[in-house]
């Protein structure tokens, strides 16, 4: 009931605009489709995008939200698709929908990734930092390598499922994405969440707090895995046949590139980043095509460098306010809004002797005036 | 005990591209993913040279020279500017760089991986196997330079600097050292050292293609955290390990095809049971 | 923060929309006959991919140079899927987009197996030039191939090695499809015919290096080695390493070795390809010639196959008597199909004559050659 509870409260419009964006995208997707407006190739960018926003969200569950890298999230990724697709294939005997066989099967490939989550989870969380890093990437690997060696699903000729129309594909895929997108944010804004903020702003602080550290880790790791997995059953019914190559740690990095593009601890923001690169991607494997195709990696990395040190460069903080997309949209807004008065000339006329920038810096209701603070103190040195 | 061996000669290459791995890793506190791809510039350097004047020593120099000028160059552009962003930011664009490096040199000497002809070396027999003098040659100047690194860092006055700066480096910015210019260094050395790796390298498999190093870059990194990032006899040790472990797995049939599943479930047994690598140095976390 | 969630949500909105606008409409095509085609252009594995879009590149050119097909041009395009499957399935979208008409299908088998799942489900006829595992042909009766199929050649080699070795050592790679496809063929008649021999295993993904594979093989008097020739000249080199003499004995992805060799290796080395450069046969001297002008450098097979998967689909289409751009793909496909599986069908190119199954399997007569002479 606790739960249900923190949903109504949650429930706010602000919360929910990106709900309603994407329901009417899909609507606006599903009638352009109807009527035969939209191109091949878009409808499977559809779901790729789709999984590709599953994957970004829920690795930022863990990057963003519970602070700690990981770089094997493909690994996760790789049982639900092998394990839900072999299920999937097996069910198509027994059950003659193929929807219900598809939402069984990622129901199974989401529980087994899950588990995978937790026996991993449970050593790998002792670690910290890099070295959790370096476990997860090879437990990516480690996952990989098993697969493609076990007999039942096809080594490396891959394991070959039953696909399913695009255009009835995508469908699914983003009422999946809307449910993972519901589920992560009532988790985020609940308490747990909360508990694992603290946990990311400081471990410490939260363990004397009360915080059960370790559970919170893990339960955010099972949740962020089995979503993975999910978006790996998506994945493994787009393209058949499902290859372990997919799953190698330059698409756990990919995937950890949407998550910092889009800014961690931003869902939002996931799901822009992993749209605008699975599109870019896309309209470079479109546009480039024979020769120019080995400029495509060249093209994505100096993206990649160049967004990346115009965000973060500290060098660059001038020019990053200078276009910054959200102080444009800012300023337009507020303008209209609030139109501010300069009303500095009436200060000055009252008389003080503290500069008047410092009073208008501290709570003006407060009968007393603070001394400015020092701030050069807290200037940290690059390492912080 | 040939399969030993072969396992000592690769490990002291995994051992090599780890030094590099550990020195950036300690020093400058960013995992420098580009590294496997400042081994690959090196082997094509090696392979440009040979073919063009015939003479490996000459190609040895010239790939250290180009191996250091990039790794100089490399984190002058892409991690300088972002000294002081978050750690994440700088692993990012450590990935774009190598991204950018294998378009590069696919764009250059295409995607064929081409085969290179170093100097043959004689055969010595130990204990009744057959082994190439180059795969001891390997071995002792992986030791020579993890000793002269030791030396370099504990003896000399830029070794001590960076143990400052790994230390804390706003502490060792007041004490008049010229951080930026230490990491450039280390950066250089690391680079240096990737380009031993990549004649070891090719010395043992002769070929050279744009994805050449990724693979053993994760080995290697793989290797330096076992060993424990940020100590270099630790990235050695880590190295010639999981070299060792990584022949024997394959010369056993039955497990051979899961190698890289056991080395890499070593590792994390290894941090499961010490979780800072073998020799890594325990940080105490203040409050 | 609300500004901040109404901002991302405005740009979210925008940036879906930006999605939708990628392209609209169907299979229209131009006025030429587009033929398509994916394979991984960059990655790994680009060199083979890279190889099939010269070749098949430099057909086209040719066949219009000399008038086209009844006087309609030929185009090629071909896109990067980098050896996956999800992207020769986009490829694919893209490509029909486009307009194809008529395709090579992929050059890698997983890629090629997504590829033909969409061409059986649209009637688009492929031939491809590489994509050699079985599974492919199977997808339906619109696949067809050029090269031999996986389980011809392991079946071939291990007949072939038996009637005059008795130790025999093979090495295969467990991640690649079509290593391991001949390889089970071989393992299967080696056990039919009762002979033994020993087996080690790589993943070219995790280790180049072959000292311990050669190592344990040393007493054999033959290695079967069924992969490309970038690895095949890494053993052998290793070979040469471990002072290992044995013979070595490939598959049609040997085709290339000789640029992976120096003077060091003296192993005999033998392998079944279906094509070879150094053949006086005109055909291929004259498409060896013509590759070397173009492209300043050595065609191989891969070049050779899509080379050749072009000139059928061309006489396919010629003895259908298509004269039109605008036949829809699927009525094309249907001609195709019936004038390639008729009896009376063969074409002879580069790799050799061929006719075709109903099935999709190419008939054509595997030489062994032997690089030392």
């Amino acid at each position: 009931m606790g739960y249900l509870r923190d949903i109504k409260q949650s429930f706010k419009l602000k919360y929910s605009i990106t709900y309603f964006i994407l329901i009417a995208f899909l609507l606006a997707m599903i009638g352009l489709n109807a009527g035969g407006m939209l191109g091949r190739s878009t409808i499977g960018l559809l779901s790729r995008i789709a999984y590709s926003i599953i994957m970004a969200i829920s690795l930022n569950l863990v990057v963003g939200f519970l602070g700690e890298l990981s770089l094997g999230h493909a690994g996760f990724m790789c049982v639900g698709a092998y394990i839900g697709c072999f299920c999937a294939n097996q069910l198509h005997a027994v059950i003659n929908s193929p929807l219900m066989v598809l939402i069984i099967a990622m129901l199974i490939g989401g529980v087994c990734a899950a588990i995978f989550g937790f026996i991993i989870g449970l050593p790998a969380l002792r670690l910290k930092g890099d070295y959790l890093a370096i476990v997860t990437l090879a437990f990516g690997e480690i996952v990989r390598n098993v697969f493609k060696n076990l007999p039942w699903f096809g080594g490396a000729m891959g394991l070959n499922t039953k696909t399913y129309k695009p255009s009835s594909l995508f469908i699914v895929a983003f009422v999946v994405v809307i449910i993972v997108l519901f589920l992560s944010q009532n988790l985020i804004r609940s308490k747990h969440g909360r508990a694992v903020t603290a946990i990311r702003d400081n471990e410490i602080a939260a363990k004397a707090m009360g915080v059960n550290v370790t559970f919170y880790k893990l339960l955010i790791f099972v949740i962020s895995s089995a979503f993975a997995g999910v978006a790996g059953v998506i994945y493994g019914h787009f393209a058949t046949p499902v290859m372990y190559s997919f799953f190698s740690y330059n698409y756990s990095i990919e995937v950890l590139v949407m998550v910092v593009l889009g800014g961690m601890g931003s869902l939002n923001g996931s799901i822009i980043a992993a749209t605008l690169i699975t599109y870019i991607n896309f309209l470079l494997q479109d546009n480039l095509s024979g020769d120019l195709a080995a400029l495509r990696l060249l093209v994505y990395a100096l993206i990649l460098i160049v967004v990346v040190l115009f965000n973060n460069a500290p060098a660059l903080q001038k020019y990053r306010e200078m276009f910054s997309l959200k102080r444009w949209l800012d300023k337009r807004v507020q303008r209209k809004a609030e139109t501010v008065v300069d009303d500095s000339a009436v200060w000055n006329r009252i008389p003080t002797k503290i500069p008047m920038d410092e009073v208008l810096s501290v709570d003006l209701r407060t009968e007393e005036a603070l001394p400015a603070q020092d701030e050069t103190g807290k200037e940290g040195f690059p390492d912080g | 005990m040939s399969t030993l061996l072969d396992g000592l000669s690769l490990g002291a290459i995994y051992a090599l591209i780890a030094l590099g791995y550990t020195m950036v890793y300690g020093i400058a506190k960013l995992l420098n993913f580009a590294h496997g791809d400042i081994i690959m510039v090196g082997a094509y350097a090696i392979l440009v040279i040979l073919n063009v004047t015939g003479n490996p020593w000459l190609g040895i120099l010239v790939s250290v020279a180009v191996c250091t000028l990039a790794g100089i160059i490399i984190e002058r552009l892409a991690y300088k500017p972002l000294r002081g962003a978050s750690p994440l930011a700088v692993l990012i664009t450590a990935i774009g760089v190598s991204y950018f490096l294998q378009s590069v040199a696919q764009l250059v000497f295409g995607a064929q991986s081409r085969p290179v002809t170093l100097p043959a070396f004689p055969k010595i027999s130990i204990a009744g196997a057959q082994i190439s003098a180059g795969t001891i040659i390997t071995l002792i100047v992986g030791a020579l330079i993890m000793a002269g690194l030791t030396l370099f860092v504990k003896r000399t006055r830029t070794g001590r600097a960076m143990q400052a700066v790994s230390e804390d480096r706003g502490a060792a910015q007041l004490m008049g050292i010229n951080v930026n210019r230490i990491i450039m260094v280390t950066f250089a050395i690391g680079s240096a050292l990737a380009a031993f790796a990549s004649l070891f390298y090719l010395m043992q498999i002769p070929s050279t293609s744009p994805t050449l190093g990724s693979m053993p870059g994760i080995k290697a990194f793989t290797a330096a955290v076992i060993g424990g990032i940020g100590s270099i006899p630790g990235a050695m040790i880590g190295g010639v390990l999981l070299g060792v472990i990584e022949k024997i797995c394959l010369s056993v049939p039955a497990i051979s095809a899961y190698t890289t599943a056991i080395e890499f479930s070593l590792l994390i047994l290894i941090l499961l049971v010490k979780p800072i690598g073998i020799l890594g140095k325990k940080r105490r976390v203040k409050v | 923060m609300k500004k901040f969630t109404r901002m991302a949500a405005i740009v979210m909105a925008v940036a879906l929309l930006a999605v939708a606008c990628v392209g609209c409409g169907g299979n229209s095509g131009g006025d030429s006959i587009m033929i398509g085609c994916t394979g991984p252009l960059t990655g790994d594995a680009s060199s083979y991919g890279i190889s099939v879009k010269q070749g098949a590149q430099l057909a086209v050119d040719e066949i219009n140079a000399a008038g086209g097909l009844n006087g309609v041009k030929l185009s090629f395009d071909m896109k990067d899927d980098k050896a996956t499957a999800e992207d020769a399935s986009t490829g694919y979208d893209a490509l029909y987009d486009a307009g194809m008409k008529i395709s090579l299908g992929s050059v890698t088998s997983a890629s090629c197996k997504a590829f033909a799942d969409k061409a059986v489900a649209d009637n688009v006829f492929a031939i491809t030039p590489s994509a050699s595992e079985q599974a492919v042909i199977e997808k339906g009766d619109n696949i067809f191939r050029v090269c031999f199929g996986d389980p011809d050649q392991g079946t071939l080699a291990a007949k072939e090695l038996t009637k005059t070795y008795t130790k025999i050592g093979a090495i295969y790679d467990t991640s690649d499809s079509y290593s391991t496809g001949i390889y089970t063929a071989f393992e299967a008649e080696m056990k039919a015919e009762n002979k033994t021999f020993t087996v080690q295993t790589f993943d070219k993904e995790n280790n180049k290096d072959f000292s311990t594979q050669v190592e344990a093989l040393k007493d054999c008097e033959v290695i079967f080695m069924p992969f490309y020739y970038t690895e095949a000249g890494l053993v052998a080199k290793a070979c040469v390493a471990k002072g290992v003499k044995a013979e070595l004995f490939g598959c049609d992805g040997f085709d290339g070795i000789k640029s992976q060799l120096d003077a060091t290796v003296t192993n005999k080395i033998r392998y079944i390809t279906p094509f070879d450069v150094a053949s006086t046969d005109s055909k291929v001297s004259a498409f060896v010639s013509a590759y070397k002008a173009k492209y300043n450098a050595d065609p191989d097979q891969f070049a050779a196959d899509a080379y050749d998967a072009v000139y059928v689909i061309f006489e396919g289409m010629k003895a259908a008597g298509v004269d039109n751009a605008s036949i829809s793909a699927s009525d094309l496909c249907n001609k195709v199909k019936a004038a390639i599986t008729d009896k009376g069908f063969s074409y002879t190119g580069t790799t050799g004559t061929m006719t075709w199954e109903t099935s999709g399997a190419c008939n054509k007569v595997p030489v062994i050659v032997d690089l030392s002479k």
